[in-house]
């Protein structure tokens, strides 16, 4: 490893002058624990949650080390167990090897640097374990999101396909101009609704996997680009749109994920509006000061209704059948604001519209 | 094609288009008495609750599995919980882009489920289901 981290290690055993001894002799090279008692061993083992090796006397008054060791896996599995003991009567010794419940064992009585290579070698076993499990982690969520993905392709790619499919074979028989008229347009819809689910496909993968680039964000000219689009928008559905920016400081972070995480609010609050409200707005606000970016966009909408709004940073999640989700780009927000320790809060009234507030901490200067 | 009484219909799909393409297909037919389509699957139940028994007809259901909110699934949970002599007025058949094994096997397990349709719905198979 790299960056050479002191092995931490607990040695138990009830001789109180064998504990001094062992403590005296590696506490250079290792952070030594000592316990006196199993008592003493768990409460080190509770507070301690980066205890690599574990080292036990067999020969203890209420328990012996094996039995110590077998009871101890159940609860904290990771450190391993080496048991020393000057026991002649070896074979519970080696039943306990052969059930797994320790690494090895050291025959009393012991030299420096057979202590010394053991825990050496059982360092190394902790950390191949260790990574070990991290990895089948990590593995796992991307099974998990991969099984998410393979069925909402079959609703989100293969769902409009359909329908574009069903609406050919209808419009091949149809006479009257205005039908045939209206029918492209809802193809038209179909189709768009196809493009966004890939583009936010995209947009996850970008996230998921690559890595963040920081750069000094002027928010002015990211809400300037972005915002002339929306207007446009704005202006056919007679949508007012509001947006101020306060920032007197250089704030570092990544842009595609700003933008991204502004376009999906941004769009969320144009999308989802009530078609017959008189006077339909969606505002933004962004305020940079102490390193920290606050930005709200606010919406009178449809809104959002309790039961829901839990749910909304799920994957593949649709609060609502209105308009044309794809279930993945809060999800993306989401997750995109946890890779710059950022945070997300949702006020929601249904009818009455929808606040998101997302807080950025800039990357510090001068520090990576 | 010979038929005696003519049919209600339900169709439950959070597309506009597939509803869209379900009415004009049932519609060529000619043998619908009525459709009416529902976005969300709450609604469709809302109306099918709001029908005095005595009232009600004969109806075919069509509906979607994947939708937000109500999906088909909770939909038929739902339905199978109102009154016996509300149900039987009832064929609900499942139609659904869906090609996941997990999804279709839970089809047959609803009583109230005649059938699972692919997408998308044609005048062929809409009338070799009306025929059986």
């Amino acid at each position: 490893m790299d960056t050479p981290k002191k092995i931490k290690v607990l040695y138990i055993d009830d001789e109180q002058n064998n504990l001094n001894g062992f403590k005296a002799t590696f506490r250079f090279d290792y952070v030594v624990l000592i316990a006196v008692n199993i008592a003493q061993a768990y409460e080190h083992l509770r507070s301690h949650a980066d205890i690599s090796v574990i080292l036990c006397d067999q020969r203890m008054p209420d328990k012996t080390g094996v039995q110590f060791f077998e009871e101890m896996r159940e609860e904290f599995d990771e450190p391993v167990r080496m048991l020393i003991t000057g026991y002649t009567d070896i074979e519970s010794v080696i039943d306990a090897v052969n059930r797994g419940h320790i690494f090895r064992y050291i025959k009393k009585p012991w030299t420096d640097s057979d202590i010394r290579s053991a825990i050496e070698e059982a360092n190394k076993f902790y950390l191949t374990n260790s990574l070990l499990v991290a990895k089948n982690k990590e593995l796992q969520s991307a099974y998990d999101e991969l099984g998410k993905f393979a069925y909402s392709v079959t609703h989100d790619v293969r769902g409009p396909l359909l329908s574009i499919l069903g609406a050919l074979d209808i419009a091949k028989n149809m006479e009257d101009p205005h039908e045939l008229r209206e029918i492209l347009e809802m193809m038209e819809d179909a189709i768009r609704k196809l493009d966004e689910y890939i583009k936010n496909t995209h947009e996850y993968y970008k996230l998921k996997r690559g890595q963040l680039e920081f750069e000094t964000i002027d928010f002015n000219t990211v809400l300037k680009d972005m915002a002339s689009l929306f207007r446009i928008a704005g202006k056919m559905e007679n949508i007012r749109f509001t947006s101020n920016v306060v920032q007197n400081e250089v704030f570092l972070s990544d842009e595609i994920s700003i933008k991204m995480i502004l376009n999906n609010l941004l769009a969320n609050a144009f999308n989802y509006q009530r078609k017959d409200a008189a006077d339909k707005f969606v505002s933004v606000n962004i305020e940079v000061a102490n390193n920290v970016a606050v930005i709200s966009v606010q919406d009178n909408g449809i809104g959002i209704h309790d039961s829901h709004i839990n749910n909304i940073f799920t994957m593949f999640y649709r609060a609502t059948s209105e308009e044309t989700g794809s279930g993945l780009g809060l999800y993306n927000v989401k997750d995109a604001l946890n890779k710059l320790n950022g945070a997300i809060e949702v006020k929601s009234a249904v009818n009455q519209g929808t606040t998101f507030k997302v807080i950025i901490p800039g990357k510090a200067n001068g520090t990576d | 094609m010979v038929q005696t009484k003519k049919l209600h219909f339900i169709v439950i799909d959070d597309s506009k288009l597939d509803c869209f393409i379900a009415e004009k297909i049932i519609k060529n037919t000619g043998i619908s008495e009525s459709i009416k389509s529902f976005l969300q699957a709450t609604e469709a139940l809302d109306y099918i609750k709001s029908i005095p028994v005595d009232e009600q007809t004969r109806t075919i259901i069509l509906v979607d599995i994947q939708m937000p909110v109500m999906n088909g699934f909770e939909f038929v949970e739902a339905f199978e919980k109102l009154p016996a002599d509300l149900i039987k007025n009832y064929t609900i058949f499942i139609i659904s882009s869906s090609i996941n094994e997990n999804d279709l096997a839970r089809v047959h397990t609803y009583a109230t489920v005649k059938q699972f349709l692919n997408k998308p719905l044609t005048s062929n198979n809409l009338s070799v289901l009306l025929a059986s």
